[in-house]
């Protein structure tokens, strides 16, 4: 190495140095002990005993384990392209100029912005069988028995997902961003060559914000796979048979109820290997589709 | 030169900012605990889990023990899931003086050492079980030891609502006395809707044809009683039929003949009225505590509650006619007056700094005067051997010697005392949900139980096998001081 | 054609608006009401008043209390503003929530915009080897579960004694974060080369160069990884949850919890009227600063 290349180096590690700490102290060393802690049995009280591979072959048996990993990919499998969808086409009104575009933006960005435990009880409360306002309004346009939502174990998912739904504020906002940046020439040409409003869509559009749609794409996967806020302040032990115990919850309650601290280690190695295997998939899949205007 | 100006004052505004987080970051640091009181009291600090005025109750006798004495501050706390925050302090290394804990959490904090033995002093005070109504003394005790003293108990009661007794055609003043006679009674009380030749008619369940009944096409607008309204003790409803979950120390008897009646009657209660119509009835989220509580609106007429369901009743159904009684078992010749009895407890944690300070406030509250003071202001009654006539005399609830006396029956049963309680009961739950969903048979649901919490248990007795003999020596040492 | 299409969206926008706004403003209007109008079923969405006619004048029926079947009950529409002071003081500590909440902000903050700052300028406008590479690592660690480095982190905590404290909510933003690394290296690299080779000739420090030249040009994206940071410590739950143990340190979003009591009996309208409060500020800012937002997120470049 040269004395400049030495010189860079030191300069580029010092400025980068209060990430590395947060690194090794935060990620390397947890990544390492959970490793660890997921071969042995530990409550917190007291020290960890080992165990070898015993966690992993009583996942393997455990039935609730496999319920909740279920759960979860059914959340995943509906709430990622919905959200996708949902939150796109909400990017693309808010991207037409309309009068008062400002207030709507904030409108639909405001429910990313309630405390969770405050947007919990307000659904809690909108889904209420009896009381809710969902089904008062769905009774009053003719439903005459319209289901129990949380206390009904076929809809307590199809009630999580409609929550997640709710919550599009974030990737709504990097959409619009993303949206502003394709150039006006790419339109305008596409409408001299006599492209409608969807064929503009899909040709201009889509393949320019592609590396957005992806950026979400893999944030949704790692964002729904660790589901937990919400079910746990609204449905605490998984909600009736457990319909809707998502892997980060009974991940929580097998560390913090039930104290099984190594269990729980194991569960969160697997989450993460899951998460990466998705991502990879996600990724080769979508490969040909994104397209990296600065290549 | 407006330039270097701005600069400038960018500058002094970032050193500021440093500054001062730096300030604040050293702020918080070192939460330096309070450990005197500005005329060198010692300081005990005091976790409770009560708000509203349960907490009030509470904080008027800790006033009292504090103006009693000059050495003690007692500095009471409200925390909400005292139970998983005080197993965190505890592993923390910081956990509080004195916690008010619920009696079904000893066994588990017991067994993983997060707790001190009090026997040792409890015999320098000279505070026995003598001192106590049995049960609640024996909630405190664990593998030889006591682990707590007791704060507020309490027993349950069936509730019945005299009104709809009476407007049903039974007597208002005669409760059920076995559960034959509840469910008999419960189909008379059962009011539905039903379509009668194009018609909507409001009849008594009782008086539908058995076609009807067996077509679940009515819908429910009040019901006599239904073992899971409120639910809170799905699992414990097997006491009352001769059942037990746990056998010996080691066994777990999830699938007994009396546990399998006990789901039984839940099914047959859902193959009565049909499970969509049940889904939609009784308590919703939330709204027990409102004038829309299922019980205090009328629309169950017998429910099984604690001692504190008064409380709510005063507060949003006043006008009602409401009586307390021995919940009936299914053989109350073999099974007079069987309750439950629970108690919040009041713990020393493992590593508090003034355990001896702390017992000091235990004992005041274990004494005659401040104890029915708390029990008093709670609306419950005092765990105490004896209970003074004044207390009674003053006591709100017109029933409390109904709960008093089921706590002191020799068929008052506890929850069991396992480390693994926490999942037996949610397992022991979902299987109730699902035999009233009717998507498993009793013996289906129960068989999963007892294979995964038997399981389960044999796991963590495994681990207290390979410490016991260290933690038995350490706590008899303790005890020897 | 344009007219319908604008109609479309317009017709689009209101509804989804409303869609949107329902819970929101469900949430504002059971703050305003008394406990037992909150399950009242059906439900009701404007807070009333009963009052009983007796003779020339109107009393109020109180609740709970029965009223002759006879009786004229006339109901006025009374929004119960007091709630949001009464919810205040039935959170008691809640002028400490505040306070340790405003702390919280402004050290996270802080943290986070300076660390991710300097370790976004070292990952994208100086040379070095194994750089790329690092980077990647780091892009990486976005992908690592929060579960499985909670425990262990919690354990970590445990052990240097800062459990109880809250100082586990805030060391860690100084430690640069890698979705805010990532998003102002985007932005630094589409300041120009030359602009830094200038100074390096000048002789300027490579800090130098980082604090007076490139980071004052790129003031939108670090308004928006300020902003973004600010409103996650100002609604985070589950940090607090974990790390907080005694409750005069607790935050907003973690005291909102204080309304929950035993055997169910939540204060809905508390509760409710607390919420609106809590989100209140979060909300204004948010709407003042939307335009900030979105133009400094479309200048990072996330397209990459």
């Amino acid at each position: 190495m040269t004395r400049g290349e030495r010189h860079s180096l030191m300069v580029g590690l010092l400025f980068v140095s209060p990430w590395i700490v947060g690194f090794v102290a935060f990620t390397l060393y947890p990544v390492i002990a959970s490793m660890t802690y997921s071969f042995c049995d530990y409550d917190v009280l007291t020290k960890p005993v080992w165990i070898g591979t015993l966690n992993y072959r009583e996942m393997l048996t455990d039935s609730v384990f496999w319920q909740s990993l279920r759960n979860t990919l059914y959340f995943a499998a509906f709430s990622i392209p919905l959200g996708l969808v949902m939150s796109l086409s909400v990017a693309v009104l808010l991207n037409q100029s309309v009068r008062g575009r400002s207030a709507f933006r904030a409108i639909f960005f405001l429910p990313s912005l309630i405390p969770v435990v405050a947007s919990s009880m307000i659904w809690l409360w909108i889904l209420n069988g009896n009381f809710g306002l969902l089904n008062h309004a769905l009774k009053s346009i003719g439903i005459a028995h319209p289901p129990q939502w949380l206390a009904d174990p076929a809809w307590t998912k199809p009630s999580l997902i409609l929550m997640s739904l709710w919550g599009v504020g974030h990737a709504m906002v990097i959409y619009l961003a993303a949206l502003q940046d394709v150039p006006r020439s790419l339109y305008e040409s596409a409408d001299l060559d006599g492209a409608g409003a969807w064929s503009r869509f899909r040709h201009v559009t889509l393949p320019m914000i592609s590396p957005v749609i992806y950026f979400n794409l893999i944030m949704g996967i790692i964002g729904s796979l660790q589901v937990f806020s919400q079910a746990f302040i609204m449905l605490g032990g998984g909600g009736p048979q457990r319909s809707a115990l998502f892997y980060a919850v009974y991940l929580y309650l097998n560390a913090f109820e039930y104290r099984q601290m190594g269990y729980a280690c194991a569960m969160a190695w697997v989450l993460f290997l899951i998460i990466l295997f998705l991502t990879w998939v996600a990724t080769r899949s979508t490969r040909k589709l994104v397209y990296y205007a600065a290549e | 030169m407006a330039g270097t100006a701005a600069r400038h004052a960018w500058r002094l505004a970032l050193r500021f900012l440093v500054l001062s987080n730096f300030a604040l970051g050293l702020a918080g640091c070192g939460r330096a605990p309070d450990e005197r009181t500005a005329d060198g009291r010692v300081i005990v600090h005091y976790w409770e889990k009560w708000t509203g005025f349960e907490s009030d109750s509470m904080q008027a006798v800790v006033d009292d023990f504090n103006a009693s004495q000059k050495c003690i501050f007692v500095e009471k706390l409200t925390v909400s899931e005292v139970d998983r925050k005080l197993l965190l302090a505890t592993a923390g290394g910081n956990p509080p003086d004195v916690a008010g804990l619920w009696s079904s959490d000893i066994c588990g904090f017991a067994e993983k050492n997060a707790l001190e033995p009090l026997d040792r002093r409890l015999r320098a005070a000279g505070i026995g079980r003598d001192h106590y109504i049995p049960v609640f003394w024996d909630l405190c005790a664990y593998r030889g030891f006591m682990w707590a003293l007791p704060s507020t108990p309490s027993s349950l009661a069936l509730h019945w609502n005299k009104k709809m007794f009476r407007d049903a055609g039974l007597d208002p003043e005669r409760p059920p006395r076995s559960l034959a006679e509840l469910e008999a009674m419960s189909d008379r009380l059962t009011i539905v809707d039903v379509v009668r030749s194009n018609q909507t008619v409001r009849l008594r369940y009782v008086d539908l044809t058995d076609p009807e009944k067996a077509a679940h096409e009515f819908r429910l607008v009040q019901v006599g009683h239904l073992p899971q309204e409120p639910g809170w003790w799905m699992p414990l409803w097997a006491y009352w039929f001769g059942g037990n979950l746990t056998e010996g120390e080691r066994k777990i008897t999830a699938l007994t003949p009396e546990n399998l009646r006990t789901f039984g009657w839940f099914h047959s209660v859902a193959e009565k009225y049909g499970v969509e119509n049940l889904r939609g009835f009784g308590a919703s989220f939330g709204n027990f505590a409102s004038p829309q509580n299922p019980f205090l609106s009328g629309r169950v007429a017998m429910v099984l509650q604690g001692v504190w369901m008064y409380n709510f009743i005063d507060k949003y159904a006043p006008q009602l006619e409401w009586g307390a009684a021995p919940f009936p078992a299914e053989d109350p010749v073999a099974h007079p007056n069987v309750t439950i009895a629970e108690c919040d407890v009041l713990v020393i944690p493992r590593g508090a700094r003034h355990p001896a300070e702390g017992f000091e406030f235990m004992r005041y509250i274990n004494s005659q005067g401040p104890m029915e003071k708390l029990a008093l202001g709670q609306r419950k009654f005092s765990p105490l051997a004896v209970t003074s006539d004044a207390f009674l005399a003053a006591h709100p609830n017109p029933f409390i010697r109904t709960f008093i006396a089921l706590a002191r029956s020799p068929n008052a049963r506890t929850v069991p005392c396992m480390s693994v309680w926490t999942e037996y009961n949610d397992e022991m739950r979902v299987a109730a949900d699902r035999v009233t969903a009717l998507q498993a048979t009793p013996a289906e649901a129960l068989g999963d139980v007892q294979q995964r919490i038997q399981h389960n248990y044999d796991r963590v007795l495994h681990r207290w096998d390979l410490v016991k003999d260290a933690r038995i020596k350490e706590w008899r040492d303790d005890d020897a001081r | 054609m344009r007219i319908f299409k604008k109609a479309i969206v317009y017709a689009l926008l209101l509804g989804g608006s409303a869609v949107f706004l329902v819970p929101l403003l469900w949430m504002m209007s059971t703050g305003l009401k008394p406990l037992d109008q909150t399950m009242s079923m059906p439900p009701t969405w404007l807070p009333y008043r009963e009052y009983v006619q007796e003779g020339s004048q109107l009393r109020e029926v109180k609740a709970g209390e029965t009223v002759p079947a006879t009786a004229t009950v006339v109901r006025k529409i009374a929004p119960r503003w007091e709630n949001f002071s009464l919810a205040i003081a039935a959170m008691k500590y809640f002028p400490r929530y505040l306070l340790n909440t405003l702390i919280l902000c402004l050290l996270t903050v802080t943290g986070t915009v300076l660390s991710s700052a300097l370790a976004a300028y070292g990952f994208s406008r100086v040379e070095w080897c194994g750089r790329n590479r690092l980077f990647t690592v780091a892009l990486a660690t976005m992908m690592v579960p929060f579960p499985v480095v909670m425990v262990p982190v919690y354990c970590l905590f445990r052990s240097v004694g800062w459990i109880g404290t809250l100082k586990p909510l805030w060391v860690g933003s100084f430690c640069a974060g890698a979705f805010n690394v990532f998003l102002l290296r985007q932005f630094f690299m589409t300041i120009p080369k030359d602009l830094s080779e200038a100074a390096r000739i000048d002789g300027c420090s490579e800090f130098r160069i980082f604090w007076q030249i490139v980071l004052p040009l790129c003031r939108p994206a670090l308004m928006v990884v300020g902003l973004f940071q600010f409103m996650a410590t100002w609604n985070d739950f589950l940090g607090p949850l974990i790390y907080l143990t005694e409750q005069k340190d607790y935050t907003l979003a973690l005291g909102l919890q204080f309304f929950q009591s035993q055997h169910g009996g939540t204060e809905w309208h508390y509760l409710m009227a607390a919420s609106t409060l809590i989100a209140l500020p979060v909300i204004i800012l948010f709407f003042f600063t939307q335009k900030t937002f979105i133009e400094g997120i479309s200048m990072t470049g996330i397209k990459g």
